[in-house]
């Protein structure tokens, strides 16, 4: 400000550049996205005649009991690799909370930026690429499984472990450091108690998400539920494949709504008489999932012997020593571009898909404030039900069934991680209109603005910032997650992948997983960038 | 309780928190149906209207509550505007939040609250105060004939208090009316005709204000002059 008395006297209107640069560039990706999706032939019309034997089989689903007995087993699987990889996931998180801690490397920045990148990579690569790379040293053993799922979200725990710890007041860490405390005992009264609350319902949510990747392993041949499901799908027996589909929602229906109890009891706690009497249901999930843990070794048999038995040692030898350097030839370089590309492309329409479709649901889907028609909430109800089916289904089961009448490329990944992530964001953008301020909407209804006018004037401004930023966030997901459905063969890098491990090429697997974690780190970059714009 | 407000009015509503002030404004603007008993307002009861009819209705009934109606992320001149959606078109309206319509009544409005150099700002980087003004810039451009004001200058100095209240007596001088809570007997001496006190739901004082001094008034909260 300058003390030059004279103020504009018809100001401009001024937008925000940054903001304006980052929808413009948006809309531009959205734009290439979709040219690239429609390119050439999309639709496959061979294929309608059994995509709608499939369809019709959805009413019919095979209810005999030989075959629930199978699906029965399956879903034990499922669960039991969820919970083991969950277990492995907390035990490496919580070792490597401390190696990523703020707290633990102090000043020393180059350090702990070194810690956190060498987690990066771990965490770029999905649970499902684990899967295809650990099946080639240890052969079908179900330790796969475990390590698939508990490896990358073993990394992912621990930042989010370090970043609690980090986070919560330091006053009575340092107050202890003060009384000549050791930094270990320090942490353990002065910063873990403060923590404990978000470490546990982070613990439970990951739980959660285990049981959608282990369905998802079981797709790439790991055994359980999704196993079954592919099995079916490959012989074409539609009433089989819909028994799965529902029996995998029901699943992660069930995970989803415990994992939410459990984290909602965590964030409220039940105020007890006694100083020492513990919240019964918490004590009841933690030792439950602790006996599943048990059950769950015995029921996988797993050995900790075939992890060094001497021929996984010989194939790991041999898979490092072939995969060391990375094939560099001209041919191979081009194609890996070109379907970096196309994953971006797939990703970029899919949350657009996603985000378009959330923001036209989510003020139905949004539970109102005060008194409602009951359409209104009839509608509401029926909304956020069918959204809970949709992202109860893993996104690559979407993917199997767009292929039938279209063909591999962009659009039926789109479509497929589209319909999955709507899902997600739509439950999100709806909470987030729950969460918006109500009095500026009671306030224009009072000055007699139409419905639409309350809601463009003072409910999208408010709620429009959270969900974007949602929705970017959400993009850096859905990025990982193509690779996924592209290994499933709807193109990408995936499908580039799924063919070089076919070939047991090995060098060019190295390639391929190096541009799939620069690729995974871009993406983080830019939406961390564009959610910066946004605040 | 019984309260009737004529053309012409100017009414300071006064009375300790929780006395009822922002509940006999809520149920005036048709916000809150009466627990029992009617209302009328301008001649129409709200409690029976529907839809376009209500809408008519409540454009010509202009309420600031404090600040608390402004959306924080939206521009003032959008806020402002948003004074003129009951009687702009949906598409209109959505049209607005790209191309701000009808600018030279918006500056006009801010001007007279001395805010005109904001009008492009985001409203959550306005102070208090600057908000109170934003709103009542809203009203000024709704043009009610009854004004209904809960506190409308809890966070202004004297002199903007008078202005925001000269401003907000507009309608009432040509035969509409102001029902405004006030808190600073001063301000409900100098700019009301009318002091009505509220205790306990219950109209318990109702007296032209050339009867009443600050004393009288500051006794009635129960504090020291």
């Amino acid at each position: 400000m300058t003390a030059v008395a004279a103020r504009p006297v018809s100001p401009v209107l001024r937008r925000d550049r940054r903001r304006w640069g980052w929808g413009l560039a948006a809309l531009v990706a959205v734009g290439w996205s979709l040219l690239a999706a429609v390119d050439g032939e999309v639709v496959n019309p061979a294929g309608s005649v059994q995509f709608g034997r499939f369809a019709a089989a959805a009413l019919s689903p095979a209810l005999d009991g030989a075959f629930l007995g199978v699906l029965g087993t399956a879903a034990l699987v499922t669960v039991a690799y969820a919970v083991l990889g969950t277990v492995l996931a907390l035990v490496l998180g919580a070792a490597g909370a401390v190696l990523v801690a703020r707290t633990t490397w102090g000043r020393r920045r180059l350090g702990w930026a070194a810690a956190r990148g060498v987690l990066a990579v771990p965490r770029g690569l999905h649970e499902a690429v684990w899967g295809l790379l650990l099946v080639n040293v240890l052969g079908l053993d179900p330790w796969v499984g475990v390590l698939a799922i508990g490896l990358p979200y073993g990394a992912v725990t621990a930042k989010v472990f370090a970043d609690l710890l980090d986070e919560v007041p330091r006053g009575p860490y340092e107050a202890l450091l003060a009384q000549g405390s050791g930094r270990t005992a320090a942490a353990l009264y002065g910063l873990v108690p403060q923590a404990a609350g978000g470490l546990l319902s982070y613990a439970f949510y990951r739980l959660e998400c285990a049981v959608r990747s282990a369905v998802v392993l079981g797709l790439i041949g790991a055994g359980g539920l999704g196993y079954q499901l592919s099995l079916s799908f490959a012989s074409l027996r539609w009433p089989e494949v819909w028994t799965a589909v529902y029996a995998l929602a029901l699943l992660c229906l069930a995970a989803d709504v415990a994992g939410r109890a459990v984290r909602r009891r965590v964030a409220a706690p039940r105020r007890g008489a006694d100083v020492l009497s513990r919240d019964r249901v918490l004590t009841a999930a933690v030792a439950a999932a602790l006996a599943g843990v048990v059950w769950s070794w015995w029921f996988l048999a797993l050995s900790p012997a075939s992890l060094v038995s001497a021929r996984a040692r010989e194939q790991a030898g041999y898979v490092l020593g072939a995969a060391w350097p990375p094939a560099a030839d001209g041919d191979l370089l081009r194609e890996v571009v070109r379907q970096s590309v196309v994953t971006v492309q797939t990703s970029v329409l899919a949350i657009a898909v996603a985000t378009a479709g959330a923001v036209l649901v989510a003020g139905v889907a949004a539970r109102p404030a005060g008194r409602s028609a009951r359409g209104r909430r009839v509608a509401g109800s029926l909304l956020r039900a069918a959204l809970l089916l949709v992202r109860a289904v893993p996104a690559p089961v979407w993917a199997l069934v767009l292929l039938f009448v279209l063909l591999p490329g962009v659009l039926p990944g789109a479509l497929a991680l589209g319909v999955y992530t709507l899902g997600v964001l739509g439950r999100l953008a709806a909470e987030a209109v729950e969460e918006a301020d109500a009095r500026p909407r009671t306030a224009l209804a009072a000055l007699g603005a139409r419905p639409s006018g309350g809601w463009l004037y003072g409910v999208a401004p408010q709620a429009a910032g959270p969900a974007l930023a949602f929705a970017l966030y959400r993009w850096e997901v859905v990025v990982r997650d193509t690779l996924l459905v592209g290994l499933l063969g709807a193109g990408g890098l995936g499908a580039l992948l799924a063919s070089r491990l076919a070939a047991f090429d090995w060098a060019a697997v190295t390639t391929v997983l190096l541009a799939t974690v620069a690729l995974t780190l871009a993406v983080d970059l830019v939406s961390d960038r564009a959610r910066r714009a946004l605040r | 309780m019984d309260l009737t407000v004529g053309p012409a009015e100017r009414v300071a509503v006064v009375g300790a928190s929780g006395a009822g002030k922002s509940t006999l404004l809520a149920v005036a603007n048709g916000a809150v149906p009466p627990s029992s008993g009617s209302v009328e307002v301008l001649g129409q009861d709200p409690a029976v209207l529907r839809g376009p009819a209500l809408r008519r209705l409540r454009a010509r009934v202009g309420t600031v509550h404090q600040h608390l109606e402004l959306v924080g992320p939206l521009r003032v001149v959008h806020n402002v505007n948003a004074g003129r959606l009951g009687s702009w078109s949906a598409a209109r309206a959505a049209w607005s939040l790209v191309r701000p319509q009808g600018l030279p009544e918006v500056l006009g409005a801010l001007e007279r609250v001395g805010l005109a150099d904001r009008v492009f700002d985001r409203t959550d980087t306005l102070s208090g105060g600057q908000r109170q003004r934003v709103a009542v810039a809203r009203l000024l451009l709704q043009d009610p004939e009854l004004v209904l004001a809960d506190e409308p200058a809890s966070a202004l100095d004297p002199v903007l208090a008078g202005r925001v209240l000269e401003l907000l007596a507009g309608p009432a001088s040509r035969d509409g009316a102001l029902l405004a809570a006030l808190h600073d007997p001063a301000l409900a001496l100098r700019h009301c005709d009318r002091v009505v006190g509220l205790s306990a739901g219950r109209v318990v004082l109702d007296a032209p204000a050339a009867a009443l001094t600050v004393a009288d008034l500051a006794a009635f909260y129960g504090a020291p002059a």
